[in-house]
């Protein structure tokens, strides 16, 4: 009967997600009405406009998935735009290599893009915001540089040809279809990444990188398939907007395109297709209404920056995001489900354990943890307390790969856990969440716990692109999952509410569910009472308990005494990186040293 | 040759030190580096021009203007661009913030100034020498520039204040310190900083609004290769990038000197993150 | 509880305050009389640090503040300080880079130039063993020296009354009685101290009141030579508030 009311209730969920995709195809749907039905009503000099604003989204589009959702400041992207266009024209011309047609230079020119793409990008795996922004802005600066100086093949300053279509693409029309298409196929595409574990674990890392580390998602091989990506899609658009313009010289390539690509994102909302989509078409069309204004155009699109910034920075996405501005229910309860948990982790897993040997580290002389032995065992709650600065936090980072131990081992069954490699945890079963949950506010509750499903999904990054059937199977499947994690942690009815709208004492039990989804051997547990209530608690203690019944072993670095007391199996107590005691929460309880070192905490 | 290498090597080293130096001023007060570094250098060349050339000026009050210019406009930074955002735990933002406003007074300049870069008056009627002042100037106000933060530091109650909100502005805050207006006086002091360097190198670099990037990009290299914060390594690393770039446009031309430049940048950006001179361990968890 | 006779020179009432989302404190009271000295005992994770730092006004907070007769709503730590109270943060954070001399100088910072070397020169009359170094980097101070040099900042400006942050945090003991020897002294020369201490027994050897702590809220408050408060500050802690101890 249970059950029954369970899968109607996750059935209902589905359908209002269909409801809700429906919603959100809506705009683009009509985007692409008034696209196709363009010609019938714009003339002339807008038919430029339009293709205009179709090439740039090419570009855009791209551009979005690594700098609204990986969250990279790419502002020198007008640089792959220049190797695109050149690429395409010389390649076209025919005065260096012989004339190809204008379909295989473009080709090429998005096999070059990709590849440089992929050059400016990687840079962005070690450096962070304002050095990374300082770097695409100086790739942009040294390839105007180069394209001017480069005289034998660019023309230098006198420029060359770009490159012409041959019918039915050559008409007017005709090229503003073929881009047309070209921007709802990127449309398309990104649409499809965007909703893919690839899009979900952008904005992981993103917003909240180490969560992205523990849920198993490998920053390097993701950021170099998007940087591929946009890479190619830019050199496209500059094949397009080469062929527009006519012919090209270094100067059709200021900084002023790259500030409007990078602001069309900014403004349109980190996180978003449409939001960008709509800023593209904005900023493209605006200084056409007012043509005095052309000339501030660029002052324009920077004073719209700085306010969106400050006042919303959400941008438009945040504007049309109408369902998120309903009010929640005050007086909501995080009511657990915990009997459903054998339906997502399967039957209890037979032994096995994490064991700590003499782990010893120190930070600048000061010793962290010295000499901890600790075993923490599945189907165990094993609880790890101690006064501030007794080692507790280093211990689980430690074991989550944050930190190499100067001396001893971590082992899971065993076998040696490797030092760093942090996002490795994650496929070995180690699930973990953080002292301040890290979470994706832009993002659904849901589709945070999805996050944590990522390396479940089997469909490679061209297949999520396509949207063939493998990634809709991961879809579907992350998707129930997910609604069932929620439904253990007793979240379920907020899964389409923005989690940045959650209390905090919600978003541990977010955290808790995201970790689930990784069905983990061993959960570890960073402070998850602090800032419940105290109804929350036993519940979170009654939960965690029934994690550990279905075969989990838990570890719970805890303060507070109910949490600890109530549900540890086993109690290892830190003061100054060594074990003062260990042993029954019974035991604990009465050790007077520990009595003495915890109310000196 | 040689001689004419190391001496523009040196002068352009020094103004790519200054804009270090900016940098890093605003960056010890907040944690920010702001992108309008090379904005002010810019307009220390624009306004200089301005001032003397256009409206006549007497060339010393034409220097206060600018100095007194470029404070200002560093009072905006802090106040438009720098402190709404500081709340925030969004890295990104400020990178966003004083981008836009970068660029606003790029743009302005642009419209009003005009696209053309314009010549620097000459400072100095002096005749045209191998040690001319358009070389001498530039290295003249980084010594005094250094010169005077040093004895700031040193000796003075207010830059002992600067030195420890850049330490740790929670303690300094703590200590009853007013942090705000410490932070409002460092942006005004970077301010003035950076247009002194643009007006120092004005005949170098011209009156020309398209030094905004430029400036910002190879002077926030001596930063990173300098270790943030750290002004005498951004001298050094600034005169390094000076000599090098000089050395590379003679020996393979200007474009490609910049490719060099920046290919350089790269790579020891990429091997240590934290500068050459610099090293910190980051704590994330 | 009968508190000091006269209007307190610290008192808090409905307290609240947090960090962004996370409530930390919730409806705390506390008062503190002229020459006090009060203990705050407390689990970690308590919210100690964080009601000193809701009092100096370094972090937001809601509720009611008064100190010396005054409202401290909407007040910036610089005002807070100048009115007299002091917050010496935990962690011994003084500033290596500069000398002991210009760290003491900027705890002076606002005062009349005239009075900064005097008060410097009086502070560290209580301090000699930083005084000896008083030109050297306080980076070269141990770390029992820089919690000194965190106190005597504290003290520069004569703050009528003084709150630590676990002063004793990383000390030698032999370090920690001379911490608390200074909190004696200052007692008796009229100076209030609000002592956030690890180190129960210690503190309650100097406190003449204490407060207690747990889970954001004050869950204890009483004098110091009552008989039973081990036994009721070890319940305070260890309590189960939502159901008893399990059995098994």
């Amino acid at each position: 009967m249970e059950m029954q009311a369970t899968e109607l209730q996750s059935g209902r969920a589905r359908t209002l997600g269909s409801a809700n995709i429906f919603g959100a195809a809506l705009p683009f749907i009509a985007l692409l009405l008034v696209g196709i039905a363009f010609p019938l009503f714009g003339g002339g000099y807008w038919g430029v406009i339009a293709t205009r604003a179709c090439v740039y989204w090419v570009l855009v589009s791209g551009l979005n998935l690594v700098v609204g959702f990986a969250g990279q400041i790419a502002i020198g992207w007008v640089a792959l735009l220049t190797l695109g266009a050149y690429t395409t024209s010389v390649l076209t011309a025919g005065n260096v290599t012989p004339a190809l047609s204008p379909y295989l230079a473009l080709v090429i020119a998005a096999v070059v893009g990709a590849i440089f793409g992929l050059i400016v990008g990687l840079p962005a795996l070690r450096l962070r915001t304002f050095y990374f922004a300082i770097t695409t802005l100086g790739f942009a600066t040294i390839v105007t540089q180069v394209a001017l100086a480069w005289q034998s093949v660019t023309g230098g300053g006198v420029g060359v040809a770009g490159p012409i279509f041959p019918p039915p693409f050559s008409s007017e029309w005709g090229f503003y279809y073929f881009c047309f298409g070209l921007a709802a196929i990127c449309t398309w595409m990104t649409g499809n990444v965007a909703a893919s574990r690839f899009g979900r674990a952008l904005t992981a890392i993103r917003d909240a990188e180490v969560a992205a580390e523990a849920s198993g998602i490998a920053k390097p091989a993701l950021l170099a398939m998007v940087f591929l990506f946009s890479g190619a899609v830019a050199a496209v658009a500059g094949g397009l907007f080469a062929s527009l313009q006519s012919y090209i010289t270094p100067d059709a390539f200021t900084l002023d395109l790259s500030v409007l690509f990078f602001i069309a994102i900014l403004i349109g909302g980190r996180g978003s297709i449409l939001g960008p989509l709509l800023g593209t078409i904005l900023l493209t069309v605006l200084p056409e209404f007012a043509a005095p204004l052309v000339a501030w155009s660029t002052f324009l699109y920077a004073a719209l920056l700085l306010v969106i910034v400050l006042a919303i920075p959400g941008g438009i996405a945040e504007i049309l995001d109408f369902k998120n501005r309903r009010p929640l229910e005050s007086n909501r309860a995080i009511i657990p489900r915990p009997d459903l948990l054998p339906r997502l982790l399967g039957a209890p897993h037979d032994a096995g354990a994490l064991t700590l040997q003499q782990v010893a580290l120190s930070f600048g002389g000061v010793r962290a943890i010295d000499g901890l032995d600790l075993e923490i065992r599945r189907g165990q709650v094993h609880g790890l307390i101690g006064p501030n600065g007794s080692g507790k936090t280093t211990t689980l980072n430690v074991i989550s790969g944050y930190y190499a131990p100067q001396r001893g081992t971590v082992r899971l069954n065993g076998i040696a856990l490797p030092v760093f490699a942090r996002h490795r945890r994650a496929h070995l079963r180690i699930a973990r969440t953080f002292q301040t949950p890290r979470i994706v506010g832009a993002a659904s509750v849901l589709q945070n716990v999805m996050i944590g499903g990522t390396i479940d999904g089997r469909s490679t990054f061209v297949e999520s692109l396509l949207a063939l059937p493998r990634h809709r199977r991961d879809e579907m499947k992350l998707h129930d999952t997910a609604m069932l994690a929620l439904q253990i942690v007793g979240l379920d009815r907020l899964a389409a509410v923005r989690a940045d709208r959650l209390q905090h004492s919600e978003l541990r039990f977010v955290e808790i569910a995201r970790a689930l989804m990784l069905r983990p051997a061993f959960l570890l547990l960073d402070e998850p009472a602090a800032g419940l209530s105290a109804e929350e608690i036993v519940r979170l203690g009654a939960l965690v308990l029934a994690i550990a019944r279905a075969g989990t072993g838990v570890l719970v670095v805890e303060h507070h005494p109910d949490l600890i007391f109530d549900t540890c199996h086993h109690v290892t107590v830190l003061n100054l990186g060594k074990m003062l005691a260990a042993g029954s929460p019974a035991e604990i309880r009465s050790h007077r040293e520990v009595v003495n070192a915890y109310l000196g905490g | 040759m040689v001689e004419s290498i190391v001496l523009s090597g040196v002068a352009i080293g020094c103004l790519y030190a200054l804009i270090g130096i900016t940098y890093n001023v605003m960056f010890s007060a907040s944690r920010v580096f702001s992108f309008t570094a090379g904005t002010l250098g810019m307009l220390g060349g624009v306004l200089g021009s301005l001032f003397i050339a256009s409206l006549g000026m007497p060339v010393p009050v034409g220097f206060v203007l600018v100095l007194a210019a470029g404070a200002i406009f560093g009072v905006i930074t802090e106040i438009v661009a720098v402190r709404p955002v500081l709340k925030s735990l969004d890295q990104h933002l400020y990178v966003l913030s004083t981008l836009a406003l970068a660029l606003m007074a790029q743009q302005f300049t642009a419209i009003e100034w005009g696209t053309e870069s314009r010549p620097f008056p000459r400072l100095f009627d002096t005749p045209r020498v191998g040690f001319d002042q358009q070389f001498w100037l530039p290295m003249l106000a980084c010594v005094v520039a250094i010169v005077g933060l040093e004895l700031l530091y040193r000796h003075t109650l207010i830059g002992r204040a600067f030195l420890a909100i850049a330490e740790d502005s929670f303690a300094a805050r703590a200590l009853g310190l007013p942090e705000r207006s410490l932070r409002i006086t460092s942006f005004a002091l970077a301010g003035a900083i950076g247009a002194l360097a643009g007006f120092a190198g004005g005949e170098m670099l011209l009156a020309f609004f398209g030094n905004a990037p430029l400036l910002t990009f190879y002077g926030f290299v001596p930063v990173a290769l300098g270790g943030m914060g750290n002004n005498r390594g951004a001298v050094v690393a600034g005169l390094l990038l000076g000599l090098f770039q000089q050395t590379a446009n003679f020996l393979v031309g200007g474009i490609f000197a910049s490719v060099a430049v920046f290919t350089v940048f790269i790579i020891v950006l990429l091997a240590r993150p934290e500068g050459l001179a610099g090293s910190s361990l980051q704590r994330r968890v | 509880m009968p508190i000091s006779a006269a209007e307190p020179l610290l008192q808090a009432s409905g307290l609240a305050a947090g960090y962004g989302k996370i409530r930390i404190l919730c409806d705390v009271n506390l008062t503190v009389g002229a020459g006090e000295v009060v203990a705050l005992l407390g689990p970690n994770g308590a919210g100690k640090t964080t009601l000193l730092r809701s009092l100096s006004g370094l972090l937001p907070w809601s509720g009611r503040i008064c100190f010396a007769g005054r409202d401290l709503a909407g007040l910036s730590t610089r005002d807070v300080v100048k009115a007299g109270l002091a917050h010496v943060v935990e962690g011994h954070r003084v500033f290596t880079q500069l000398a002991v001399n210009d760290n003491l100088l900027l705890a002076a910072y606002g005062l009349p130039r005239g009075e900064r070397a005097a008060r410097i020169e009086e502070v560290l009359d209580l301090f000699p063993e930083i005084a000896a170094k008083r030109h050297e980097r306080a980076a070269s101070l141990s770390g029992g020296q820089q919690q000194i040099l965190a106190v005597a900042q504290g003290l520069v400006r004569r703050p009528r009354l003084l709150m630590l942050d676990e002063p004793s945090a990383g000390l030698s003991p032999v370090l920690v009685d001379r911490v608390l020897v200074v909190v004696r002294q200052l007692r008796e020369a009229g100076t209030a101290v609000l002592l956030v201490e690890q180190l129960i027994e210690k503190a309650l050897a100097v406190a003449d009141r204490v407060y207690a702590l747990a889970r954001g809220s004050m869950v204890l408050e009483a004098r110091t030579n009552e008989p039973d408060l081990p036994l009721r500050l070890e319940h305070a802690y260890l309590s189960t508030t939502t159901r008893a101890p399990p059995s098994d």
